[in-house]
């Protein structure tokens, strides 16, 4: 026993970007991968993880010393530097359980298609990632990993029962049949959806608006480089920075969030071969089922009302970043707030003025959320070696998808009675949802079928 | 070297997994292309550059170059028109 242990730490101890890489070579291998495929994905991976802790560690040393002088300036400390979603995803494949979320996402999937639970296939493997986040969380705040994998199975069937609701909105929004959008950032909606009944009732709130001319204007801002380039002028002119000193952060701003994308999806190159298998063997299972593809949430992107949400809604995260008291989350990397976006696009059906609305009265929620988040999220990075974060500044995801369900599950599995309440009021609020909204879409619907004949 | 993109709304998972499957046919046809995933955000200066676009949303914007389907590779729905028409694009 204590040799495997010492073995073991032997392997862990020499970092995320070296032990990773060798449990996906012996996956590959066990999946009867090619050697050379299989020793290519698990390189890759590794290239991955050094890759990201290059360019965290390039944002930290240029973004937490403007934070710093900010905070000695004005008593504002924002010291939690968010590196985004991409900084989450990459420190969550670090953690040595990622793997067994695979096999969970699978048996999970297949049981419920096979009892008729749901209709939704989810193929969309990346995502995993978000179901392994959950894990992670619950684990260090109930000290459980068995409660970690509890909660992210909870994550992966409530996802799937909105993937069922979601069908019809996406055809709607993107005219492509048989498809679903099942990711856990569009959990939001359920919470949202007792607001949005009420908003029905409000006529201005349901006039349609046409975003086309404001993406075309506003667009360019929500491009990496040039958020980063303003957001790095922005904070070194608030640290009282020279011009000088703000234009060169301006530039390593830019820098960080243009490098962050192109980083990540090596993460996916690696992951390729395993996502490929596995969304081909439960497409294999389920052919001659009518049944919906879910698939990662881009498929809307070309909905021009998501960007121009979020560009809208970022001077309000900043704003309320400052001035919100308690809040210690600096808005960077996970500004274009996708998190309430997308999910808003579905509910309201692309109207962008309740898009707009939702986006800024989540906005201190995710900066609360992140904020008790942050200190988890600097475990980690710093736990698996995949990040060095210094003393006195910390590491988060600003706009953590989903984070309410995180807050109260995880509270939960610790045994807190007012998060086992909101956690049973959660499900309460979300079966409420799944129910009446399937109501609200065969409603409006057949509405809509009407009018056009 | 021609150049083929595939966009989605980052740049990093659903259209690298496309891009990925894209290369695997290309390989398997022996055509020699890149094939890239980009940001939507700033398609429009990618686009300037490329052979072929592979598109994962459905927008009002035309572009003048070949535009095949990229739901078709993550569903397996159609993909073989698809892969005929990359082949055709590329030849």
């Amino acid at each position: 026993m204590e040799v495997l242990q010492n073995a073991v730490q032997y392997v862990l101890d020499m970092g995320a970007a070296v032990f990773v890489p060798i449990i996906m070579l012996i996956i590959g291998l066990v999946a009867r991968m090619k050697f050379k495929d299989a020793l290519s994905a698990a390189i890759i991976f590794g290239v991955a993880f050094s890759g990201m802790t290059l360019v965290v560690d390039y944002m930290l040393s240029s973004i937490s010393p403007a934070a710093q002088t900010f905070a000695e300036n004005t008593g504002i400390n924002l010291t939690s530097v968010d590196g985004g979603w991409t900084t989450a995803a990459a420190i969550t494949w670090s953690w040595p359980f990622a793997f067994l979320m695979f096999p969970i996402l699978v048996i999970i999937n297949i049981v419920m298609l096979a009892f008729k639970w749901t209709k939704t296939l989810n193929v969309d493997v990346w995502n995993v990632w978000g179901k392994i986040f959950t894990a992670i969380l619950v684990t260090y705040l109930s000290g459980s990993i068995v409660a970690g994998f509890i909660v992210a199975s909870i994550q992966v069937i409530v996802e799937l029962k909105i993937g069922d609701v979601w069908g019809r909105e996406v055809e709607d929004l993107t005219g492509i049949p048989g498809v679903t959008v099942p990711h856990h950032m569009t959990l939001i909606a359920a919470l949202l959806y007792p607001i949005d009944k009420l908003m029905d009732k409000v006529p201005f709130l349901n006039k349609k608006m046409d975003a086309e001319a404001l993406r075309d204007k506003l667009g360019v801002f929500a491009e990496n480089h040039i958020m980063g380039g303003i957001i790095g002028l922005l904070l070194g002119l608030a640290a009282s920075y020279s011009i000088q000193e703000a234009l060169i952060l301006a530039i390593q701003a830019a820098t960080a969030l243009t490098l962050f994308p192109m980083v990540s999806k090596l993460f996916m190159q690696a992951l390729s071969p395993i996502s490929d298998a596995i969304s081909d063997f439960m497409k294999k299972r389920f052919k001659d089922r009518e049944i919906l593809i879910g698939l990662d949430w881009p498929i809307l992107a070309g909905r021009n009302e998501i960007w121009v949400t979020a560009i809208i809604i970022v001077p309000v995260l900043l704003l309320f970043a400052v001035t919100l008291p308690g809040n210690t989350v600096l808005p960077f990397g996970g500004i274009i707030n996708l998190s309430i976006v997308v999910g808003a696009v579905l509910l309201t059906r692309g109207n962008l003025v309740r898009m707009i609305i939702y986006g800024v009265i989540t906005a201190p929620v995710f900066l609360y959320i992140s904020t008790y988040f942050s200190p988890y999220i600097t475990r980690l990075a710093q736990e698996t070696g995949a990040v060095n974060v210094e003393e006195g500044s910390m590491l988060t995801w600003s706009t953590i998808e989903n984070g309410e369900f995180k807050l109260f599950f995880a509270n939960a599995m610790n045994g807190e009675w007012w998060a086992i309440l909101a956690s049973i009021g959660w499900l309460a609020i979300f079966t409420y949802f799944v129910i009446g909204r399937q109501k609200d879409n065969k409603r409006y619907f057949s509405a809509e079928a009407k009018e056009v004949n | 070297m021609k150049n083929v993109i595939v966009a989605c709304g980052s740049g990093v998972a659903t259209s690298q997994t496309v891009a990925s499957k894209v290369k695997k046919v290309l390989d398997e046809n022996k055509i020699k292309a890149n094939v890239e995933a980009v940001d939507i955000k700033s398609l429009d200066s990618y686009i300037r550059s490329a052979d072929v676009y592979v598109s994962i949303t459905k927008t009002s914007k035309e572009y003048d170059i070949p535009t095949l389907d990229g739901i078709a590779f993550l569903t397996g729905m159609g993909i073989e028109e698809e892969k005929q028409k990359l082949i055709d694009a590329l030849k």
